[in-house]
């Protein structure tokens, strides 16, 4: 199976990098799944409806807003999928914003 | 603990909650509104496509009884003709209400509010907004309605129900744990409503969001509720299996459809020879699950679903679900969808009488946590239409109930259930253990999937009771970090011991249901018996009690 690198920004706890194991139909929302139980349980986003509506996933993926449920995991132009709270508004921690 | 107080405590803020909270408010009550989620923003309100309704723009042969009819025919006799009559007496007023605040309906080419058809129903009577989006556009209405109430209404996102408080016989608030600030919290009430949504994820494959796990239900047992037919889950008949990330997303267009079992043979022929896929939920999922048991299933245990012959309807009715599919690579143009019943919605739940009060003073429950309006199956689009008119009147009720209702104490720590206090006891130290919590859910949904799903044996449903039994010593097995705020780890906690609870009411009802009814359907009892019963779920000391009664006693 691939590995996909991910590096995640968590504000006051700096970049963290992750390597998963990547299925091609995997979205945005199945790697950070896939990160909370493998990887790192201390993981926040936030997510809901799973199909496009609700835009609680709202996060910058490879530097884009983007919604996590919608958006096909792949890397950005440095072949690493980088993760990062959306600009507007207070994060409260990690991926996770203030609604 | 931290004590806040109002005068009505709402528990969800879907359709049904934000609806209580507006008519409280509207009559000057303090209302506090809370999700564990994003308010406004969870629960299966956001992806409700249509409604079911009368208005003005009514077809001229249908009324209240027409409707009524069709809800009490679907309902295969365990529909409360009471409950049915209030939703059909009063749905054209709470529609006009929503429009009077915003809601703007789709129009049809001569810009009348389109009407369309769904199964079930004797006459075309669903209306949409937002070009299908109806529940986003509904929740987006009692939002800007809503902050027009704001010196009254307030609401709390991320703050997540532990159990309900009572003094000696009565509701008197809510202990609650804000994940923003790792902080427990008891909220005194002189009215709780109870508005949390449906159990979609104590199954492996679902149409919910993932905040459905059945908190309602568990939080009705803990405060002493009764709860009705709980057995009665309705499966989604025809939802995407595969790929993962979109199953259970429901094809809300089947009713244009032609399904086929692997052999290529269009199997509703047989089931159905009338009506054919355009059926009534629980036949369909019955006769799907049937085809797969037989072995004559899809590779990922499903059918095959074709709708080319109607695409240009599909894409003008439903073009959000048709981007969705053709985006994950299933190209409803030329190909077959894989497709398959996935766990949609409780029919059971709460007992409340038409003023949407429980059997326990103090507690109000609407929409899909309320039970017994539509029995056996939930006609398509009746949820929106259940949420709004249950919605208004446990607001109204509660602020009517929260006039004559004054107590000033404090809610000391004896006060709170054993329940709430061991989950309050894990939750403020971390802990070591062998599970982790998401695995409590997904051992329920194993269970509950593999044993409890369309279609039931008696020794299915045994064992899934003596394998509920045993996740009581993985909850107590739990590891986990307290140490962050908005914890993953902590809402699966919270929530596994809530679908235990709930899940136990499940298999209980199913094991006393002794036949085939509505979406219950038992393989060693294959007929529906000559007497109509329900089931209640009752809790003492913990463990869920069952009885039940004929129809028209408790």
């Amino acid at each position: 199976m691939n590995k996909l690198a991910v590096k995640m920004e968590r504000q006051a706890r700096g970049v963290h990098h992750f390597n998963i194991e990547h299925r091609d139909d995997m979205t945005v929302l199945d790697v950070l799944e896939e990160i909370y139980r493998n990887h790192d349980a201390s993981v926040a986003y936030r997510f809901s409806c799973r199909i496009g509506l609700c835009a609680t996933c709202m996060m910058m993926i490879n530097g884009k807003p983007g919604l996590s449920c919608m958006k096909r995991a792949e890397p950005g132009c440095d072949g690493t999928m980088s993760l990062a709270p959306f600009l507007k508004g207070n994060t409260i921690r990690d991926l996770v914003k203030e609604v | 603990m931290n004590e806040i107080k109002t005068d009505i405590l709402i528990i969800g803020s879907g359709a049904a909650g934000l609806t209580a909270g507006v008519y409280a408010a509207q009559l000057h009550k303090k209302v506090l509104v809370i999700d564990k989620g994003a308010v406004g923003k969870s629960g299966s309100t956001v992806g409700a496509v249509q409604m079911a309704g009368l208005g003005e723009w009514s077809n001229p042969l249908d009324d209240e009884r027409a409707y009524m009819r069709d809800i009490e025919n679907s309902g295969r006799g365990l529909s409360d003709p009471a409950l049915a009559k209030t939703l059909v007496n009063d749905i054209s007023k709470r529609i006009e209400d929503l429009t009077s605040w915003g809601l703007k309906l789709d129009r049809d080419k001569s810009d009348q509010a389109a009407v369309y058809p769904t199964a079930g129903h004797s006459l075309p009577r669903s209306i949409s907004a937002r070009k299908g989006k109806t529940g986003l556009g509904i929740l987006q209405t009692l939002i800007r309605k809503a902050k027009t109430l704001s010196e009254n209404l307030h609401t709390w996102s991320d703050v997540i129900t532990l159990d309900l408080v009572k003094s000696s016989t009565r509701v008197i608030g809510a202990v609650v744990f804000d994940l923003k600030k790792n902080k427990p919290y008891v909220i005194k009430a002189k009215a709780v409503i109870l508005a949390t949504g449906g159990i979609g994820q104590l199954y492996p494959t679902t149409s919910n969001p993932v905040q459905s796990t059945g908190d309602g239900y568990s939080l009705g047992l803990g405060a002493g509720a009764s709860l009705i037919d709980m057995e009665q889950v309705q499966f989604y008949p025809v939802s995407l299996v595969t790929p993962r990330s979109v199953a259970g997303l429901c094809i809300s267009f089947y009713h244009y459809s032609n399904l086929y079992n692997t052999f290529g043979e269009r199997f509703m022929e047989t089931y159905e020879p009338e009506t054919l896929e355009n059926t009534t939920r629980d036949k369909l999922s019955i006769a799907i699950a049937s085809e797969v048991v037989a072995g004559r299933g899809s590779d990922h245990g499903g059918v095959w679903l074709d709708i080319s012959s109607q695409l240009e309807k599909v894409k003008k009715e439903f073009l959000h679900e048709f981007n969705i599919c053709m985006d994950r690579g299933i190209d409803l143009t030329h190909g077959y969808a894989e497709v398959g019943p996935a766990a949609h919605f409780m029919m059971g739940g709460v007992h409340i009488d038409v003023n949407t009060a429980s059997s326990v003073p103090g507690l109000y429950v609407a929409g899909e946590t309320a039970g017994g309006l539509h029995g056996g199956n939930r006609l398509g689009n009746n949820a929106l239409t259940e949420c709004l008119v249950f919605g208004a009147k446990a607001g109204i009720n509660a602020a009517w109930e929260s006039n004559n209702y004054e107590d000033q104490s404090t809610v000391t720590a004896e006060a709170l259930s054993p329940f709430a206090t061991k989950l309050l006891d894990t939750m403020s130290r971390s802990v070591s253990g062998s599970v982790k919590s998401y695995q409590i859910k997904q051992r329920i949904q194993e269970i509950l999937g593999t044993h409890v799903a369309v279609l039931r044996t008696d020794e299915g449903l045994k064992q899934a009771a003596k394998q509920l039994e045993a996740v009581d010593d993985l909850l107590d097995q739990v590891e986990m970090s307290t140490e962050v705020n908005y914890s993953r780890e902590l809402i699966d906690y919270v929530e596994g011991a809530h679908m235990l609870r709930t899940a136990k009411a499940i298999v209980g009802a199913a094991l006393h249901r002794k036949e085939s009814r509505g979406a219950h359907f038992n393989s060693d009892h294959p007929s529906p018996a000559s007497n109509i019963y329900h089931t209640f779920v009752t809790k003492e000391n913990e463990q869920v009690v069952i009885h039940t009664s004929p129809k028209g006693e408790k």
